[in-house]
């Protein structure tokens, strides 16, 4: 199964990413390139919703690490939106659930980063 | 056959890393693990493959191969041994597997003690790298 990448503006200084399939080392050098593309334009916001993503490996959490701290050293911030049953497992595993925010939906994610109050982190 | 055993040799190359956890999860779906002990395997089997990778690609070894031997004993365990042709490393004094201090190194190294109930590494410089992973059935790890 293959990775399947959509990413699009929101607003000004705010993309979101949907995953779907498959992340492992073979695909991470295209989701690497994705957002690195959209942090060299300005982007300092990100939600990536990874309710549709089965599979995420060790080098593709890397690429997600690596955006959260540019976009953090730019005064942004890195959301995951609705992780897959899967994907949760490897995040409480690896304790990352503790370091990226996770919403349960898109919106949420999206209102955190204007500063809503209704955006608070889900389960 | 008390203990029937599947092996597979791939490249040490990225896009044969789905190939690996395909036939783990052949061999896994033959005995009685539930979907999450299943992809629990397949994960540490990808995290073991893509180690290696990353090392053969960190010391220019384009010709590297990994063979991935699984075997079933039982319906009560499954041994899965991932050795690559890696030269250059060596695991003697370490705790953890050897390869570089990166960010992915690591969660990778944490992802395969936790995945599965009993692992070991071996890397010999003139040799490459064996991966020794155990899966008991029934025994969901964390």
């Amino acid at each position: 199964m293959n990775l399947d990448i959509r990413h699009c503006r929101v607003e000004p200084g705010v993309a979101l990413f949907e995953l779907r399939g498959e992340a492992d080392a073979f695909t991470a050098p295209k989701l690497r390139q994705a957002m690195m593309d959209w942090l060299d334009q300005g982007t300092v916001h990100f939600a990536v919703d990874l309710s549709q993503l089965a599979y995420i490996d060790s080098t593709n959490l890397g690429v997600l690490i690596g955006a959260l701290k540019r976009a953090r050293e730019r005064g942004g911030d890195l959301a995951i939106v609705s992780p897959s049953h899967r994907v949760m497992r490897i995040f409480e595993i690896t304790g990352l659930g503790a370091i990226f925010p996770i919403y349960d939906t898109q919106e949420a994610a999206l209102c955190s980063f204007r500063g809503n109050q209704d955006g608070q982190p889900g389960s | 056959m008390d203990s029937p055993e599947v092996e597979l040799s791939i490249p040490c190359a990225a896009e044969y890393v789905g190939v690996a956890r395909l036939v783990v999860l052949g061999v896994a779906s033959r005995m009685s693990f539930c979907y999450d002990e299943v992809e629990d395997l397949r994960q540490a089997v990808g995290e073991a493959c893509t180690s290696a990778i990353e090392r053969a690609q960190a010391t220019n070894q384009p010709d590297a191969r990994i063979t991935i031997r699984c075997v079933m004993e039982q319906d009560k365990r499954l041994t899965i041994e991932i050795a690559d042709s890696v030269l250059g490393f060596n695991s003697r004094g370490r705790a953890t597997l050897a390869g570089p201090d990166t960010d992915e190194y690591n969660i990778s190294a944490l992802l395969m003690e936790i995945l599965v109930d009993e692992i070991k590494a071996e890397s010999k410089p003139e040799e490459g790298t064996t991966v020794t992973m155990v899966k008991y059935v029934g025994r969901r790890t964390q």
